[in-house]
């Protein structure tokens, strides 16, 4: 059923979310709900040697102080990358130790928010503080060659493909430069909440989650109980981008917080903690060395990374993952290092790798175009492929040719004069017009799938996939409904909470890749089903002639060639996803983005008031929410570009702009028009739907776009980002 | 410098901002009422209540409230109106704004007692008795104009008053005026568009 485009078709939860009707976690109140508030350690690394909680117990209304005195029986929660569910593998106020600024130390609860508020801000600590450090300028000590770490192989086993190397010292034109990409935060706008309740014996979370099924295990875990006991409900995520893929730190807190106070307990972790209490996207640095022949083919590429992690956690990267695959290139060798910081663990934050990789690479790229003379389109698509160079399988379906093609003529690259600082805008600015490509693994997680069709005609579906504003519910609907002629109105969806099907990990654009698949599938098993029973004219008309209540059919689905031990992985809360590469072939969706800036002459201010953008995600679902999620993942990389990094002071450590004002995300005023476009191909080799990924990828690439087009309008070549005012001075 | 630059437990790497801007949001705030709201001292000591009368969506309430309490809290905790949204408690995201006597505010920086004798209106009290949609809550479904959803309560209540001021001339004006609401998810094109819409039935409304 991949051969027809699906329709446009409203966003199926818009109605209530234009209402203020649907519910985040933090929208649960109620009578007798206790309110808690972290207080957290201002030294960078350390002990605490005393703390004292006197003030805080004293303050009207606080009924509960926690610090690592009363909870050092809680376990931890074992690390996300490393057979566990946390975010990093510590849970902080279970032991004196500090390593990192802005760590809990406490957790104050009270009749009503003010006052745990105003006892978090009286708890004091004495500290022992230990050096620490905080940037990639670390000791060699504090280094780590992912290839000898004891990270999992091949997972993460350096990329290698012919002889770079040698390729590179041979090459006629080589280029070498530097890049260096900052910390920055996901910040989604819900901030992480939590609402836990004990109702006899058993346990209910109320949290936006991306991965509610390893925030059920990760707490069973944690608190010494069956999984059984507890229920994680996480129907639609305020955002997530990454930054809620795990059982957060603060979870636990509020768990044992409501257990011991025997009443419900909410916990909203502050945007300033959010930025010491979550993941992050790491510092990075990456050395690029790019050879190609005077015909422009390249011939070798060589990627070199430095990544931040923590001191307690190794937080593997796969930036040359992405790097060794955007060009048919036959010589490539990746080498990734980490660099132990004082720091909570970082993550993935939207493109995680993707995004930086492709910026040192797509820079380069341009650069070579320039040293060439050569258009930088005509250069990438003449440096194509379709077979993948690391393992030699064919892609599974590649139109990245076609993305740049349609996007050059979307955009008007025929207009372009190449000289750089050639082209003027009416009002004088400087304009500059840049290009650049990316692609994302398409990744496919195990799934079970399960659809109930009553005779009243109503149809239930749950399968394993969290709703955090991608869109996947409007996806699900029209399927069901081209499937099964069942009316909107008829269908519930029960994805997102536990208790109906494995809630596996909602990331890497592998949403929609399982969930439509399986949704696929298991309308077909229910019309098989269908099928014995006496024929009528609607499908509720035969369960009501058979005498059926209902029917329900529920599927097991894996990704291509993935074991059947993965259903274990995937019923308990671990990881169980795939790609890019599958027996046989190797699946990526693919981008173009076309992006025009503006320099202030006199001020050097950059403006981006256009992009265009071609995506090859295969065959797209829900053609309204997909268009949204590409122009999203744009303004990702307007801002990842111009606008966000998280700030750090080697003297203190933690992040100093751990605010909304500081810590500056694009507004309104910072974006001009945004022309998407889908290729709309499907990929029927990965899935019968046809369907790739899309959240990701429609970030990676537009950093160096811009970084690109600003080279296009100054001359300046700038491997920083963000790329600022000053750079340009 | 000592190894401190805050000793305070809440905010470890900047400097008491929120004392700041709570500071200067009293300093400037219009609402003077605030100075003859009654403050009870009860046996519960610091937390004494304090009696505040509000309009909330065209009903009257009096609330016995903690006088640190900002609206937004008293609107979600004790009103149960948690379409306005919590996204910074700084004033600085925009998921907050709700209109007060007609204007929109950061509900986050306005303490509940800045409020007694105001009239509130909240996302759940712009559509019209009937069940139908406010202009501007249809044009943000028309034109897709969100994603997750957590900051359209407050992009449609600065929408609505974007409208009302009329700041909506010309795409870069209602940029501009819209630009205290941050959207994560991105969703500024539509939520541009939905204005433009929304902004020609207002009027003709
Ligand atoms: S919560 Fe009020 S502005 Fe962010
Ligand atoms: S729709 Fe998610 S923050 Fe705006």
């Amino acid at each position: 059923m991949s051969d027809m485009p699906y329709p446009d078709a409203l966003r199926v939860d818009a109605f209530d979310k234009v209402r203020g009707v649907q519910r985040y976690a933090a929208d649960n109140a109620r009578p007798g709900l206790a309110h808690a508030v972290l207080a957290t350690a201002t030294i960078a690394r350390g002990t605490v040697r005393r703390i004292d909680a006197a003030a805080a117990r004293a303050v009207p209304g606080v009924r509960l102080v926690l610090t690592h005195e009363e909870l050092n029986g809680l376990k931890p929660p074992g690390f996300l990358m490393g057979g566990g569910y946390g975010f990093q593998s510590i849970q902080p106020i279970t032991s004196p130790h500090i390593a990192y600024r802005g760590q809990p130390i406490a957790l104050v609860v009270a009749d009503n928010l003010e006052a745990a508020a105003e006892g978090a801000r009286l708890i004091r600590a004495d500290y022992a503080a230990e050096p620490h450090q905080v940037t990639l300028d670390a000791p060699e000590a504090d280094i780590v060659a992912q290839a000898d770490s004891p990270l999992p192989k091949p997972m993460f086993a350096d990329v290698k493909a012919g002889e770079a190397d040698a390729a590179y010292a041979a090459a006629a034109i080589r280029i070498e430069a530097d890049f260096r990409h900052p910390p920055q935060h996901q910040n989604p706008i819900e901030m992480l909440s939590t609402v836990a309740e004990w109702r006899d014996g058993h346990l209910t979370v109320h949290e936006g989650t991306q991965n509610a099924e390893a925030i059920r295990h990760g707490l069973a875990r944690q608190l010494g109980i069956e999984p059984e006991r507890i229920t994680v409900l996480s129907p639609s995520a305020g955002g997530g981008f990454g930054q809620k893929n795990s059982l957060q730190a603060h979870t636990v807190l509020a768990a044992e917080a409501a257990r011991r106070l025997e009443r419900p307990v909410k916990l909203v972790v502050t945007r300033a903690q959010i930025f010491h209490d979550s993941s992050f996207r790491p510092a990075s640095r990456h050395r690029i060395r790019l050879g190609a022949d005077t015909a422009g083919r390249m011939v070798a590429l060589i990627h070199e990374t430095d990544s931040q992690t923590s001191r307690h956690d190794l937080f593997p990267t796969q930036y040359t993952e992405l790097s060794a695959r955007l060009y048919g290139i036959a010589g490539f060798r990746g080498r990734e290092r980490l660099v132990r910081t004082d720091v909570q663990t970082p993550g993935y934050m939207r493109a995680p790798y993707e995004h930086p990789a492709a910026f040192a690479v797509e820079c380069c790229v341009d650069e070579l175009a320039y040293r060439l003379g050569r258009d930088p389109v005509a250069l990438r698509l003449a440096n194509d492929t379709t077979a993948d160079p690391i393992t030699g399988q064919p892609y599974s379906s590649r139109y990245l040719a076609e993305c740049l093609r349609r996007g050059a003529a979307r955009f008007g690259w025929d207009r372009r004069s190449m000289e750089p600082g050639s082209m003027r805008a009416e009002d004088g600015s400087l304009m500059g017009w840049g290009v650049a490509i990316g692609a994302y693994k398409a990744a496919t997680a195990a799934a079970i799938a399960r659809l109930r069709l009553s005779a009243d005609g109503a149809v239930t579906f749950s399968v394993g996939v969290h709703e955090m504003g991608q869109g996947i519910r409007t996806a699900i609907f029209a399927v069901l409904v081209r499937r099964l002629g069942v009316e909107p109105g008829r269908i519930t969806l029960e994805i997102g909470s536990t208790g109906t099907t494995p809630q596996h990990l909602t990331a890497g654009s592998w949403g929609t890749a399982t969930a439509i698949p399986a949704a696929e599938e298991v309308c077909d098993a229910l019309l098989r089903a269908l099928e014995t029973l006496p024929s009528r004219l609607s499908l509720a008309e035969r369960l009501r002639a058979a005498g059926r209540p209902y029917l329900e059919v529920e599927v097991s689905r894996r990704a291509p060639g993935q074991p059947e031990a993965v259903m274990g992985r995937l019923t308990s809360g671990l990881p169980a996803a795939m790609g890019p590469a599958y027996p046989g072939y190797v699946s990526f969706s693919h981008v173009a983005h076309f992006v025009e800036v503006r320099v202030e002459p006199s001020t050097r201010r950059i403006r981006v008031p256009r992009v265009v953008s071609v995506a090859d995600c295969g065959r797209v679902i829900s053609p309204r929410t997909a268009a949204s999620q590409l122009r999203g993942g744009v303004i990702w990389g307007i801002g990842a570009a111009l606008r966000e990094v998280s700030e750090v002071d080697v003297r203190y450590g933690g992040f100093l702009n751990a605010d909304l004002a500081e810590y500056v995300l694009p507004v309104h005023a910072d974006i001009g028009t945004i022309d998407v476009e889908f290729v709309d191909a499907p990929d029927p080799r990965l899935n019968a739907a046809g369907v790739k990924g899309l959240g990701e990828v429609s970030m990676v690439g537009v950093a160096p776009a811009i970084a690109n087009a600003v080279h296009h309008a100054t001359g300046r070549r700038l491997r920083a980002l963000p790329i600022r005012v000053e750079d340009l001075l | 410098m000592d190894d401190k630059p805050d000793g305070r437990n809440d905010n470890p790497a900047s400097v008491g901002r929120r004392d700041l801007m709570i500071g200067a949001t009293l300093a400037t705030a219009p609402f003077a009422k605030a100075a003859t709201a009654q403050v009870t001292a009860t046996q519960e000591g610091m937390t004494g209540r304090t009696e505040v009368s509000l309009t909330v969506n065209g009903e009257a309430k009096r609330l016995s409230l903690d006088p640190r309490a900002s609206l937004l809290d008293t609107l979600r905790e004790e009103l149960a109106l948690t379409g306005a949204k919590k996204g910074c408690d700084h004033g600085q995201c925009g998921a907050c704004t709700v209109h007060l006597d007609g204007r929109r505010i950061a509900s986050c920086l306005t303490l509940a007692v800045q409020a007694d004798g105001c009239a509130v209106t909240t996302i759940e009290g712009v559509s019209p008795e009937d069940g139908s949609l406010h202009p501007m809550q249809q044009a943000f479904i028309d034109h897709d104009a969100l994603q997750c959803g957590y900051c359209t309560p407050g992009q449609i209540m600065a929408a609505i008053a974007c409208v009302r001021e009329g700041h909506v001339g010309n795409a870069d004006e209602i940029r501009e005026y819209m630009s205290g609401n941050l959207c994560r998810c991105g969703a500024y094109a539509g939520i541009l568009a939905a204005i433009q819409d929304a902004a020609s039935k207002m009027r003709a409304g």
